[in-house]
């Protein structure tokens, strides 16, 4: 075990990546096999590199204290293990979901350039090659989301890339100010306390890594990648990667660069983010037909409780946003790769037309029913420790309201799931859905061991917090402060878990009253709550926009004064797409007016600046 | 001196009507005659060598390699100058020589006299024995134009 | 024999139309790539070996008496004239193929020789009269050449250039003129020395002003812009590779370069003006681009922008801004270079460089496609691409010396970049194939070759930057960041 070997994970996808793209069509299983190799052998990797735990390799690179560094500790062997983990199952699961798509050559190549450029983030231990490493997966974004092939496929990915593309302006800001005071780009050396410039730092790269994650309001590209963007590209980026690395980053920089105080501003600033995403996020999940579109507004409401459990900046709940992450992970890759295998088979994934699956793809349903469980908190599924955990660490810190507003998040999760396992699973088979089978060994394999990690996590849920996350906190907790899990009782009798329940029976209710209200159909079990006095125009100028960002956009600013408050969406969105490409053509059309081809008009300027030049080196030269 | 200001008012005003007017040719006839005067006036003031070159290179190549461009291109086809533009470029143009005229006025005054001793002999010696690196480039600037001729007088067989 | 750069093209030059005689393609074709392939494998390889010992200044001895030509070799000329035969050699291998339809090649090479005889002599040159000399080289070659498809667009943008140049050439003058008068030399050595001990700020800023004019226009800053988005698209394709990728850098930013931070020295006002002037250019030009439907158009306006990222970074006069805008200078050169070749490709195959009639050419012409992507996302800065390093060096270098503002702008900007080119790859390359092109071809193998040479440079620079950095980049910032402290503070500013 040499410090090279560090290179290995970087490395090993960037070179099967180059020779996947260049393998001919007609050699598609040795592609198939070589990408399900290659990611076996990282998985392998990623045991080895987890077990010995410090590794260090670094070389002078730029000079000025910009050397290529790579480290390899217990957090990051961490992320190392799952990324591979994830990347195995989406190249197996690719194999047969990608197998006719146009461009599916490239879609592996992307991936695997994704898992060198990820691992290149994770590992990297110089802030330099972190925002290298960071602005290359924006690239595989915008090719993996044009892959999808839809006409607007093209238009998503431009706007994921300038949504993604801010977030990275921002965190290189950030990185800028951080590295400016803190005096070195060497990571593990940096830490500062979030006050004066350095809390504009923080607050900077915290834009950079919560966007990454998809946290609002950066996120709005990620429910048109879900209709734009091939499903496996959903379970693979948005679901798995991209939270991994930005929670990771976030908890790299709330935990490492900088040391947040609980209680004190920047928590609180953390814990708004994160209560925020949770309620408005899954609120418009709930409302959605669309399966693939209702997990994807799940994948941002989730990252909510990541962010609040690492902004409690208590240890128990930093504890429980990291758990968090690995299990959100897992369930909703596992939830979107579902998804996909319906897409697979069923040709669509719009909740009305669906129904009664269970008895033709039972496998799908189980994983489906697992993982839908897990996400929405039952007990004993993983999701149900992690989000407890937050629960706690929120309450630890005396500010209940973010506690209450996590608990309203579980309330929507769990009626939207039920209305999604209901409607696609359950309930009465629909007529527009012919006959069908079970999807091949190669799609279900991945989502039940999904499943059954989620299981596993769940019940002996000390196992994955002793192993892989009381380690990573080691470093951050004071001296002394013994992090005990046991003290914390994660059973079923204590006043959290009861109101958790609570709170899973009320959803229970919601649902029961929407799909009776509904004349016993599932896919309309949400629409007592979207009928609500207000609540239905909220939600309509939310979807109207969804439906035709372009043209709707025009009216939306006219509705702006009305709505503001209400539709947190639209004004976002609006700056991405409206505001600044219509001044830049305002700004572009002036000019081009300015340059009418006369030569002396040209001349004029030339002039012109010829004296403001001289009267300006004269003056200055006084 | 009366004969050195009309020369130097003439050089300004074929250099304006080279801007101004519409029709190229002779736009390009006016720059011509600009070259011509502005080697008078070198040869007036002593600079025989920088006469000979303004008057070959500038005035003599590259007017009749333009004079003769401008030839090939169709009749009816000269640029239009819009009104705003012949507006402001007189303008702007008076505004700077009467800028330049009052920077120079206070800039004379305090330009040190030349260093002497440096570089001796007649201007014409000086660049003959001190500059003949300039000579290559001379002869670079003639074969360019020689080469611009025969370039722009090709048949034009493929190309159209 | 550093004489070789100058003399060695001039003499080509003059054989050409002989050789012409004899043979009308195959042997000027390979006399002028040969001579620009051998400047090239001399630059690269016995160059540095030349400058080992510090700059060399060569006297030239004709039959044993000195005659008196004079010139200099340093670090900063070494790395123009690698530059100058590097895109120089790849844009006359396209040439090959491509000029074929306007015939008379043998003039063609000839003007394309003194172009580059004309840009060598100006990075050689010792002193003021020189540079003005070779920049009018330069220059004229380059009338004819942009003119070389003899047709009305082409014709009406030689003459705007031309005037335009001349306008440059007056103001380059009348700097010379006033830099002699007030110190009686026009040696660089000579002049910096005698600017030292003398108290005539006024009149040196007046010969700075007309010299940024002069040399701003031949840049293409803004507001001396105006007469480059004409010229360059209308010239041939090499042609627009090798103005855009070398002339307006050689003739405008070396000389700007050279005179400013070698001879005048960079005073904190210089500097502010320069980095205000590559600002302005930088912002405006990238939104000009933006409004482009003519693909060569769109790419002459990327130049003047990318023109002001490199002037922003130099006239910072930091070392690692020099480094930057010297590194950005080269990247830009091939990879401008590369657009330009691959447009014209495009050009050759369609017949039209309007980017709406174009769409989904990836699929007839891939190795095009592929290489101007490569160019494209090179200048945008997209990593691990040569022009992303550069951009970087040159946004740290602003971030150090205390000029955040100036560094937001840039990265701004170069999201712009981004987004032009973004449009320009939608619009020509992918997407859907309009019927019309269906029978449309990958280019002919020399011009496809060039590209490609030109995009490993782009990618291989991008993997490799350190090494290039330290062997290329390091010497010639060195010189000029020397320049700088030994004239700073000087001249009574």
């Amino acid at each position: 075990m040499t410090p090279k070997m560090l290179l290995l994970p970087i490395l090993l996808p960037a070179v099967l990546a180059a020779v996947l793209l260049v393998l001919p069509r007609t050699l598609r299983l040795l592609r198939d096999v070589l990408a399900v190799a290659g990611a076996a052998v990282l998985v392998y990797y990623g045991f080895v590199f987890f077990a010995a735990k410090d590794l260090r390799f670094a070389v002078p690179w730029l000079g000025m204290g910009i050397d290529f560094d790579l480290r390899l500790y217990h957090f990051s062997s961490f992320i190392l293990l799952a990324l591979a983990g994830f990347l195995l199952l989406i190249a197996l699961y690719a194999t047969v979901k990608m197998k006719d798509a146009p461009r599916s050559r490239e879609f592996m190549a992307y991936v695997f350039l994704t898992a060198a450029f990820a691992n290149g983030a994770v590992l990297a231990n110089n802030l330099v090659p972190l925002v290298f490493f960071w602005e290359g997966l924006l690239v595989t974004l915008y090719g993996l989301i044009t892959i999808g092939g839809r006409p607007a496929s093209g238009r998503t990915a431009v706007k994921a890339l300038l949504i993604s593309g801010f977030c990275d302006f921002c965190l290189i800001l950030g990185i800028g100010l951080l590295w400016t005071i803190a005096g070195t780009a060497t990571m593990s050396e940096i830490s500062v306390a979030p006050t004066g410039p350095a809390a504009a730092a923080f607050v900077l790269m915290m834009i950079g890594a919560a966007g990454k994650a998809g946290a609002m309001p950066f996120h709005t590209w990620i429910p048109d990648a879900a209709v734009d963007a091939p499903v496996t590209f959903m379970a693979f980026l948005p679901a798995a990667f991209e939270k991994l690395l930005g929670i990771y980053l976030l908890a790299r920089v709330a935990l490492d660069f900088f040391t947040i105080a609980p209680g004190g501003a920047m928590s609180i600033l953390l814990m708004i983010v994160g209560a925020v995403t949770i309620v408005l996020a899954v609120l418009m999940a709930l409302v959605q037909k669309d399966l693939k579109r209702l997990l994807s507004y799940h994948a941002v409401s989730q990252v909510g409780y990541m962010v609040l459990g690492i902004g409690t900046a208590v240890p128990f709940g930093i504890a429980g946003g990291i758990f968090h992450m690995i299990n959100h992970a897992m369930y909703k890759s596992g939830l979107f790769l579902s998804a996909g295998s319906v897409e697979h088979r069923a040709g669509t994934t719009e909740l009305k037309k669906l129904g009664g699956l269970r008895r033709e793809m039972p496998l799908t349903a189980l994983g489906f029913t697992v993982c839908a469980l897990a996400i929405s908190g039952v007990w004993p599924l993983n999701g149900f420790v992690s989000k407890e955990m937050v629960f706690h660490g929120a309450l630890e810190t005396g500010y209940t309201v973010f506690a209450v507003a996590a608990w309203i998040g579980a309330i929507f999760t769990f009626a939207s799931f039920l209305k999604a396992g209901h409607s696609v699973f359950f309930g009465e088979r629909t007529r527009e859905v012919p006959a069908l089978r079970e999807s091949p060994a190669a799609i279900t394999l991945p989502i039940l061991v999904l499943a059954g990690l989620c299981v596993l996590f769940g019940v002996y849920n000390k196992l994955p917090l002793t192993l892989f996350i009381q380690p990573i906190l080691g470093g951050h907790v004071e001296a002394g402060a013994h992090l005990d899990f046991t003290s914390h009782a994660l059973d079923l009798f204590n006043p959290v878990a009861l109101i958790s329940i609570a709170c899973l029976v009320a959803a229970f209710l919601i649902h029961r009253h929407g799909f009776l209200k509904g004349g016993r159909r599932a896919h309309l079990a949400s629409e007592p709550i979207h009928n609500l006095p207000g609540v239905r125009r909220l939600y309509d100028l939310a979807e109207r926009r969804v439906f035709d960002p372009y043209e709707q956009g025009v009216k939306v600013l006219q509705g702006l004064s009305v709505v503001l408050f209400k539709a947190v969406d639209r004004p976002i969105d609006l700056v991405y797409e409206k505001i600044v490409t219509v001044t830049g053509a305002k700004l572009t059309g002036i000019l081009k007016k300015a340059h009418n081809g006369h030569y002396a008009n040209y001349l004029a300027w030339c002039l012109a600046g010829l004296i403001i030049i001289a009267g300006v080196v004269s003056l200055l030269a006084k | 001196m009366i004969v050195q200001t009309a020369l130097l008012i003439g050089l300004v005003l074929f250099s304006v009507l080279a801007l101004l007017v519409k029709d190229l040719l002779r736009s390009a006839i006016s720059l011509a005659a600009a070259s011509l005067l502005l080697g008078i006036v070198f040869f007036r003031m002593g600079a025989p060598y920088a006469a000979v070159f303004e008057i070959s290179v500038v005035a003599g190549l590259i007017t009749v390699l333009f004079v003769l461009t401008i030839a090939l291109t169709k009749a009816g086809d000269e640029v239009r100058e819009s009104r705003i533009a012949n507006v402001v470029f007189p303008l702007v143009f008076v505004a700077f020589v009467v800028i330049d005229a009052l920077v120079m006025k206070s800039l004379l005054g305090k330009v040190p006299a030349l260093a002497a001793g440096a570089e001796t002999g007649s201007f014409g010696e000086v660049l003959w024995r001190g500059r003949t690196f300039d000579l290559v480039g001379q002869i670079a600037v003639i074969l360019a134009g020689v080469f611009a001729v025969l370039a722009l007088f090709r048949k034009r067989d493929k190309h159209d | 024999m550093i004489i070789l750069f100058v003399a060695l093209p001039l003499v080509v030059a003059a054989v050409l139309p002989l050789v012409g005689r004899l043979s009308r393609r195959v042997l000027p074709d390979l006399l002028a790539n040969a001579t620009l392939l051998f400047l090239l494998v001399y630059a690269a390889v016995a160059g540095r070996a030349l400058i080992a010992g510090g700059p060399v200044l060569q006297h030239v001895a004709w039959l044993g008496e000195a005659v008196n030509i004079r010139m200099s070799l340093d670090g900063f000329s070494l790395f123009m004239l690698l530059s100058v035969s590097l895109v120089g050699l790849a844009a006359s291998l396209f040439a090959i193929d491509y000029m074929e339809r306007y015939g008379d090649k043998a003039t063609y090479h000839a003007l394309y020789l003194i172009m580059i005889a004309g840009m060598n002599g100006l990075v050689l040159a010792t002193d003021l009269f020189s540079v003005y000399l070779f920049l009018e080289v330069a220059a004229v070659a380059s009338y004819a050449l942009v003119a070389y498809g003899l047709g009305h667009d082409e014709l009406e943008a030689a003459f705007k250039y031309l005037m335009l140049s001349v306008a440059a050439s007056a103001a380059v003058l009348s700097a010379v003129a006033v830099i002699f008068g007030l110190t009686g030399s026009l040696d660089f050595a000579a002049v910096a020395a005698a600017l030292g001990g003398l108290d005539a700020g006024p009149a040196v800023a007046i010969a700075s002003a007309l010299f940024l004019m002069g040399f701003g226009l031949k840049a293409a800053l803004i507001p001396f812009h105006a007469w480059l988005p004409d010229a360059h698209p209308s010239a041939p394709a090499p042609i627009s590779a090798v103005l855009s990728g070398l002339l307006i850098k050689v003739s405008g930013v070396y000389a700007l370069t050279r005179i400013f931070l070698n001879v005048f020295g960079l005073t904190p006002a210089l500097s502010a003006v320069l980095m205000v002037l590559g600002t302005v250019s930088l912002v405006v030009a990238a939104f000009l681009a933006l409004g482009q439907k003519d693909m060569k158009r769109m790419l002459a306006y990327s130049s003047i922008s990318q023109v002001g990222y490199i002037v922003l970074g130099i006239g910072l006069g930091t070392p690692l801004g020099i480094a930057g805008g010297l590194f950005h200078l080269f990247n830009h050169a091939l990879a401008k270079g590369l657009l330009f070749l691959t447009s014209g490709s495009v050009q050759h195959a369609t017949g039209t460089r309007d980017l709406d009639e174009m769409g989904g050419l990836a699929k007839r012409m891939p190795v095009t496609s592929a290489a101007n992507l490569i160019g494209a996302l090179s200048i945008a800065g997209v990593p691990p691409l040569n022009g992303f390093w550069s951009k970087l060096i040159i946004i740290i270098a602003l971030v150090q010396a205390g000029e955040p503002a100036f560094a937001v702008i840039a990265v701004l900007a170069s999201v712009l970049t981004l987004w032009y080119y973004l449009l320009m790859q939608r619009k020509a390359f992918f997407g859907r194939l309009d019927p019309k092109w269906a029978a449309v071809r990958e280019a002919p193998f020399w011009m496809t070759a060039a590209t490609v040479l030109l995009a490993l440079l782009c990618v291989g620079i991008g993997i490799l930057f350190a090494s290039t950095v330290s062997t290329w980049i390091q010497p010639a910032a060195d010189v000029l960041a020397d320049g700088v402290r030994a004239a700073a503070g000087s001249w009574g500013f």
